[in-house]
C-alpha cells in the first residue's frame, strides 16, 4: 500500500531502485503468462527534488496515455511504432510528484473493447485463473495491480473501462467526475464519454493518486476547475446516514428468466453486503428504475460510442505517423495502412459508427440514442436529489471463462452487465472495490455511483464499504499464479 | 437482412476494406444489432428532447484563454514519426499532376 511504501523510503528502509527493480523482475517473471505490459522500461525515472507521498513509488500508465520518447501504441498495429512527442497531463503530474514509471500495459485495440483480449500482443489473462479473462479495456493495468506488480497504475473508462476489469481483477477501480483528471494526452475513443482514472488495492490508495493528478489544465478545454479537496483525507468523515439506492430492476432475480446459480449467488452475497451497510448506518432503499431505459443502455451507448470513434480515429492514416501503407496516391496509401493496421473487431465497430451517421440513421439513430442520454442521466439526478449514491454489483458474477466470451455484439447482455455506463453518461464519479467470490473463487466487485462534482462522497461511502466487505488489500496470491 | 455491399460501402467510406468471411460475420452481427437498436426507437415520445452531447452542463463562465504563447513542438519533433520526409514536410505522392 502506497502509505507504508511512503514510510519505508522515507526511513530508508529501502531505496526507490530497489522499488523499481522489484516491481520489474515480478513484471518479467509474470509477463508472458499475464501479458500486462507491452512496454516494460528498463531502468528507475523521477524527479529528484519531489517530495509527494508517492515520490520513488512505481507505477504503471495504460498504452494509450502519451509518453513522449517511450513507445505508445494503444495495443493497435496501426501505431506499433509510434513514439510520442508530448507528455499527458496526468503523466506529467505523476512525473513531478516524483511517481516512477515501470511499464505501459496492454489494452483492448484502441480502448474498444470489454474482455481484454483484443490487443495486438496478445490476451491478458486474469491473475486469479488464468483460464478466464479479467475484463477491458484496461486489461494490463488490471492485471498488473492484480498481480502485486505495482501499487497502482492509470487507465482510461469510457464504458466501465476501469471498473469492470477492477471487478474482475479483485482490485479497486476509480472513475472520478467527467474533467476532473485532464484527458490532455489520452487517445480519445468518445470524447463525450472518456475519463482517465485509477487503479490500486484499497479505496485510500486510489484517493492518494487521484489527489496528485486532479486538477484543471488549460489543455483540456473539458477539464474543471480544481475543488481544492483533499480526497485522502475526505475518506475518513464519519458516513451514518448517508443515503443509498439500488435499482430493483437489477438485483431482483426474479427479473431474470435464465437465472444462474452464478448470479443468484452474486445477488444474495450483495443483499449481504447491503445489510452490513445498514448496521452501520447507511440507509439503503430499493428504487424501480424504467425497464425500458435500463434496456436502451447497451444499444445508447454503442450507438454514441462508436459513431465518436469513427471520427475520432480518422486521423490513423499512416502518412504522419503510423505503418505506411503502398499506393499510388494519398487515398491509396492511407486505405491499404488502415486495412493492414486495423484488427476485425474494430473495423465491426467503426462500420457500425459509419453505419450510425449516415444521413438516413442520424435523426433515429444517433440524436435518439443522444436523447436517450438525456433521460438516463435526468432520472439519474432525480434519485440523486434524494440519495448520496447508487449502490450495484458490478457484474453478475466473476470474470468468464475465455470459452465462454466474445466481443461479437449479443443480444444476451444482462442489463446488470451494462450498467455502469451510466456514470460515463453523465460523468458522475463511480467505483469498484471487491465484495465477494463467486463459485469458481473469481472476485466481483460492488460499484457505487454518486453525484456530478461529489468525487469525495463517493470516495467516503466506498471507504467505509471498504471496512465490511473484508477484502480490502486483496492480491492474486502465488498460489492463484 | 442488410446487405453485403452497403457494409462494404460503409468500410470504404472509413477508407478501409474486409476479407469476405469478415463481412459475413458482420452482416450476421448487424442482424442482432438492428435488434437492439429497436430499443432506442422503441422509447416513446422523445422527438422534443434536446440530445445530449456533453455530460452535464458547466455553470461556471468559460472565458476564452488569452493568446499567449506556451509550450510547442518544434518540426523536427512533429515529423519524428512521419516514415518519409523532404524539406522540413512529410512527404507523399505527388498530388497535382
Amino acid at each position: 500500500m502506497i502509505r507504508e511504501l511512503h514510510e519505508k523510503l522515507e526511513k530508508e528502509e529501502v531505496t526507490k531502485e530497489e522499488l523499481f527493480e522489484e516491481a520489474k523482475t515480478l513484471a518479467e517473471k509474470y509477463q508472458e503468462e499475464f501479458n500486462s505490459f507491452v512496454t516494460i522500461l528498463d531502468e528507475a525515472k523521477s524527479k529528484r527534488r519531489a517530495d509527494s507521498i508517492l515520490k520513488g513509488i512505481p507505477y504503471a500508465l495504460k498504452d494509450n496515455i502519451s509518453t513522449s520518447g517511450i513507445l505508445t501504441t494503444a495495443s493497435s498495429n496501426i501505431l506499433k511504432d509510434y513514439v510520442p512527442v508530448y507528455d499527458a497531463t496526468v503523466y506529467q503530474k505523476l512525473k513531478k510528484s516524483g511517481a516512477v514509471l515501470l511499464g505501459k500495459t496492454t489494452l483492448d485495440e484502441l480502448a474498444m473493447g470489454g474482455t481484454g483480449t483484443t490487443a495486438n500482443t496478445g490476451v491478458v489473462r486474469n491473475p486469479w485463473n488464468r483460464e478466464h479473462l479479467i475484463g477491458g479495456s484496461s486489461a494490463g493495468s488490471a492485471s498488473a495491480v492484480a498481480l502485486g506488480i505495482v501499487p497502482f497504475a492509470i487507465g482510461s473508462d469510457t464504458g466501465d473501462s476501469i471498473r469492470k476489469p477492477a471487478s474482475f481483477g479483485g482490485v479497486v477501480g476509480f472513475k472520478p467526475t467527467y474533467g476532473r483528471i485532464s484527458r490532455y494526452g489520452l487517445f480519445a475513443f468518445a470524447s463525450s464519454l472518456d475519463h482517465v482514472g485509477v487503479f490500486a488495492r484499497s479505496v485510500e490508495d486510489v484517493a492518494i493518486v487521484t489527489d496528485i493528478i486532479k486538477g484543471e489544465d488549460s489543455k483540456d478545454m473539458t477539464s474543471l476547475e480544481d475543488d481544492g479537496k483533499v480526497y485522502a483525507e475526505e475518506i475518513k468523515k464519519d458516513t451514518t446516514g448517508k443515503k443509498l439506492f439500488y435499482i430493483k430492476e437489477i438485483c431482483d432475480i426474479e427479473e431474470y428468466p435464465n437465472k444462474t446459480e452464478k448470479l443468484e449467488k452474486t445477488l444474495k452475497e450483495f443483499q449481504d453486503l447491503l445489510e452490513k451497510c445498514r448496521e452501520q448506518g447507511f440507509v439503503v432503499e430499493e428504487v424501480s428504475f424504467d425497464k425500458k431505459l435500463l434496456e436502451a443502455i447497451y444499444p445508447t451507448y454503442m450507438t454514441i460510442s462508436c459513431a465518436e470513434a469513427t471520427s475520432n480515429n480518422a486521423n490513423l492514416t499512416g502518412i504522419q505517423f503510423g505503418p505506411r501503407g503502398n499506393g499510388e496516391n494519398i487515398e491509396e496509401m492511407m486505405f491499404q495502412a488502415r486495412t493492414e493496421g486495423f484488427s476485425e473487431l474494430i473495423k465491426r465497430r467503426f462500420v457500425l459508427g459509419s453505419y450510425i451517421l449516415q444521413k438516413e440513421n442520424q435523426e433515429k439513430l444517433y440524436l435518439n440514442a443522444c436523447r436517450i442520454r438525456r433521460l438516463i442521466v435526468e432520472k439519474m439526478n432525480e434519485l440523486l436529489k434524494e440519495y448520496d449514491g447508487m449502490i450495484l454489483p458490478a457484474s453478475g458474477g466473476g470474470a468468464p471463462k475465455f470459452s465462454e466470451s466474445s466481443e461479437q455484439v449479443s443480444d444476451s447482455h444482462y442489463i446488470l452487465e451494462n450498467h455502469m455506463v451510466i456514470g460515463n453518461f453523465g460523468g458522475f464519479p463511480s467505483i469498484t472495490i471487491p465484495y465477494c467470490f463467486d463459485e469458481e473463487k473469481m472476485p466481483v466487485g460492488v460499484n457505487i455511483t454518486g453525484r456530478v462534482m461529489e468525487d469525495d462522497v463517493v470516495l467516503n461511502i466506498a471507504y467505509k464499504i471498504e471496512t465490511l466487505t473484508g477484502l480490502k488489500g486483496i492480491k492474486a496470491g502465488e498460489e492463484n499464479v | 437482412m442488410i446487405e453485403k455491399e452497403k457494409l462494404r460501402s460503409y468500410a470504404h467510406k472509413l477508407m478501409f476494406d474486409m476479407k469476405e468471411e469478415e463481412y459475413e460475420t458482420l452482416q450476421k452481427e448487424f442482424e442482432v444489432i438492428l435488434k437492439q437498436m429497436e430499443k432506442i426507437e422503441n422509447i416513446p415520445n422523445i422527438k422534443n428532447i434536446k440530445p445530449m452531447t456533453f455530460p452535464f452542463r458547466l455553470d461556471k463562465k468559460r472565458k476564452l484563454r488569452e493568446d499567449e504563447i506556451g509550450d510547442y513542438l518544434t518540426v523536427g519533433e512533429v515529423l519524428e514519426n512521419a516514415k518519409h520526409q523532404v524539406n522540413d514536410q512529410v512527404k507523399v505522392p505527388k498530388v497535382v499532376e
